[in-house]
């Protein structure tokens, strides 16, 4: 059954304390994490389990705490070259989060030409889509990536804790996504996060949530505290954005335990939109329900 | 973004509609280039450990990391200091009738200049100029326009006011004051057009250097405020009573939305409050709603329900009550609360009579309350 399982691939060693990118063992990352995801010893085979050929893939990224808890742009060319070779997208993959800005200082090089593209909303003649899309309450405009120029789209997100939603993941990543992100944190990001990732420009593109956990922020997030930031070097790959964000915050409680931190629940600021998401259909929340597979390259 | 998109993102406003305007925007416009965001320290906020800081100018009191916006999206922590993005970054300028804020008991017949930035404090479903206050400043185009700057103008123009109005003033609280504290030295006068979402502090401070408030009261319920304003009623309560007391000239608006907020026991209760506690003489609109933004399932108010809200608010004592967005309905002028004539009689945004003498009403002497000159 693919739409809970949860695949989780460690890679000692991946990515150096001074985030240099092991090339060869994260491609096999990748590797183990997609086949043991669709089932498929062929790549190309398993890739078109969720996008095709003709398909303008996104993967959309969250540079918004800068450098050190970005993911290192060689880890995102490594998943973008891989779907590339083996799912035949040369020209239409888009690397994208919000600004140019951002990206640039999280040290990724734009790219609006040719070959694997790289570029915010911001870029001059894309900028946020004008219908105003109006779902619950959901009142956005979307990024004219997200809206019009992709098919479809991996939500490659960063796993970290967050003051005011619990867990940030692969689902609230779409945050980076809307005009209006800012109006969406009260009552710890719940239902909001759920409701945005049900806005069909976001449900019916999304095809798989990877969460970088390279770097894991297990407490005083979203922004980057060394003091309280993990080197996990994994990755994790689920096609149920539920699943994915659930098994990203036990990685999150799991750390926080081993550190002697309270839970997110002794907290109170559980990702309660978790089971919201779940509740409305997008995916499983119930951790007695997810198969979660870990493995190690 | 033009210059026809510009001019077609200030808030829906009839800009061109004042005669002769068109030039003077054309001037507006033309001062300044595009501009970068600022970053002018914040007032009203606190450090906490690890680079976090709690805004303290409204009630939402956001706690914020490093590189986080608050819910306004036009102030930011950067390395655990709190800054305003829009100090004199205004996106939105305007030469409008001051009737249109609305003030009616405020130099009446005079024009104001108004500006506003990017932003707003809470998200209101109905918002008219969502365009630009739902927005973080870099989603606009805004222009630089210091406050030495608009005072300058606002005289060049010949608008004894400034208007800070259109999205929330609240957010861009430094550059209202300050721009205030100009404009008094050239004994301009200031107003705002607000929510009341700001918290006491901020707000007796601004008392002392504007010189009108408007405070829109969209329902006297917490229910309604949290689901379709996004803030809550009780700040807005007490931001009423301190611009009461503090003796600037004070108006409410109260947008009736069909079946929304508008029964006549919400009205009567809204009514009894405000008599109660800020007494019958504050000019209070009760205006038209139309349907806009995520609120587009409702018909426009009908006007028999502005009128119903209209008859409710003088059975309970209230002087002058107005209807809004109705132009050349009789309840948009002033009528003397002791011999029931008109004083002031306008259609629309135009005024075609004033019956005031040094603010009393020129057929029996009474004083009607207001800034008249």
């Amino acid at each position: 059954m693919k739409a809970s399982r949860v695949i989780i691939v460690r890679g000692r060693g991946v990515l150096s304390p001074r985030r240099e990118v092991d090339q060869k063992k994260l491609l096999q990352m990748y590797e183990r994490g997609f086949r043991a995801l669709t089932g498929q010893p062929d790549l190309r085979e398993g890739f078109r389990s969720f996008f095709h050929d003709r398909d303008r893939l996104g993967l959309k990224i969250n540079t918004i705490a800068g450098r050190e808890l970005t993911s290192v742009p060689d880890v995102t060319l490594g998943l973008a070259k891989l779907l590339a070779g083996k799912g035949s997208l040369k020209k239409n993959i888009i690397i994208w989060d919000r600004t140019n800005r951002e990206l640039r200082a999280s040290g990724y090089s734009l790219n609006l030409r040719q070959g694997i593209q790289v570029f915010g909303t911001d870029t001059e003649g894309v900028g946020y889509d004008p219908t105003l899309v109006s779902h619950l309450n959901i009142g956005s405009r979307l990024s004219s990536i997200q809206a019009q120029h992709i098919t479809a789209s991996i939500s490659f997100a960063i796993l970290k804790d967050h003051g005011l939603a619990g867990v940030t993941a692969g689902m609230k990543n779409y945050f980076g996504a809307i005009h209006n992100p800012n109006k969406y944190h009260d009552f710890n990001c719940n239902p909001f996060v759920a409701e945005l990732f049900d806005t069909q420009p976001i449900k019916n593109k999304h095809k798989l949530s990877i969460l970088d956990c390279m770097v894991v922020q297990y407490h005083r997030g979203p922004s980057f505290h060394s003091r309280w930031a993990e080197h996990y070097n994994a990755l994790l790959f689920s096609f149920d954005p539920v699943a994915a964000d659930v098994a990203g915050w036990q990685i999150i409680e799991k750390l926080r335990a081993k550190k002697g931190l309270p839970s997110l629940r002794e907290e109170d600021r559980e990702p309660e939109y978790l089971f919201t998401a779940a509740k409305m259909g997008l995916g499983t929340a119930e951790v007695r329900e997810i198969q979660t597979i870990e493995e190690e390259v | 973004m033009n210059r026809r998109q510009f001019f077609k993102t200030t808030g829906g406003v009839t800009l061109l509609s004042c005669s002769g305007m068109t030039s003077m925007l054309m001037d507006l416009y033309a001062f300044g280039g595009k501009a970068n965001l600022s970053q002018v320290e914040a007032r009203y906020y606190k450090e906490l450990p690890e680079r976090e800081i709690e805004c303290l100018l409204c009630p939402r009191f956001c706690k914020l990391g490093d590189k986080e916006r608050g819910y306004c999206g036009v102030r930011e922590n950067i390395g655990g200091k709190y800054y305003t993005l829009v100090y004199g970054k205004v996106c939105a300028i305007n030469v409008d009738p001051i009737e249109k804020k609305p003030f009616f008991h405020f130099l009446p017949k005079t024009n104001a200049l108004s500006i506003a930035t990017a932003g707003c404090n809470v998200n209101c479903k109905f918002c008219q100029n969502w365009e630009i206050s739902q927005v973080r400043p870099e989603q606009v185009e805004h222009r630089d326009f210091p406050p030495k700057m608009v005072v300058e103008y606002a005289r060049r123009y010949t608008c004894p006011s400034i208007a800070y109005t259109y999205t929330e003033p609240a957010v861009f609280f430094e550059y209202m004051y300050d721009t205030s504290e100009e404009a008094r030295k050239k004994q301009v006068r200031n107003t705002v057009v607000t929510g009341g979402h700001i918290n006491p502090e901020p707000l007796r401070d601004l008392t002392e250097v504007v010189d009108a408030i408007k405070i829109d009261l969209k329902a006297f319920s917490e229910q309604f405020y949290a689901d379709y304003v996004r803030g809550e009623l009780q700040p807005v309560l007490e931001a009423i009573k301190i611009v009461a007391k503090s003796g600037i000239w004070l108006e409410i608006v109260y947008l009736v939305i069909p079946s929304l907020n508008d029964s006549v026991k919400e009205i009567r209760r809204t009514c009894r409050w405000l008599l109660e506690e800020i007494g019958p003489e504050v000019p209070v609109h009760f205006s038209r709603f139309h349907p806009m933004y995520l609120v587009k399932n409702l018909p426009p108010t009908p006007v028999s329900t502005l009128e119903r809200a209209h008859r409710v608010a003088l059975e309970e004592g209230l002087h002058y009550v107005y209807i809004g967005n109705v132009p050349g309905h009789k309840a948009e002028s002033t009528f003397c609360p002791k011999c029931k004539r008109v004083v002031i009689k306008r259609v629309g945004y135009h005024i075609q009579n004033v019956e005031l003498d040094g603010g009393k009403c020129r057929f029996c002497n009474h004083p009607i309350p207001g800034i008249w000159s």
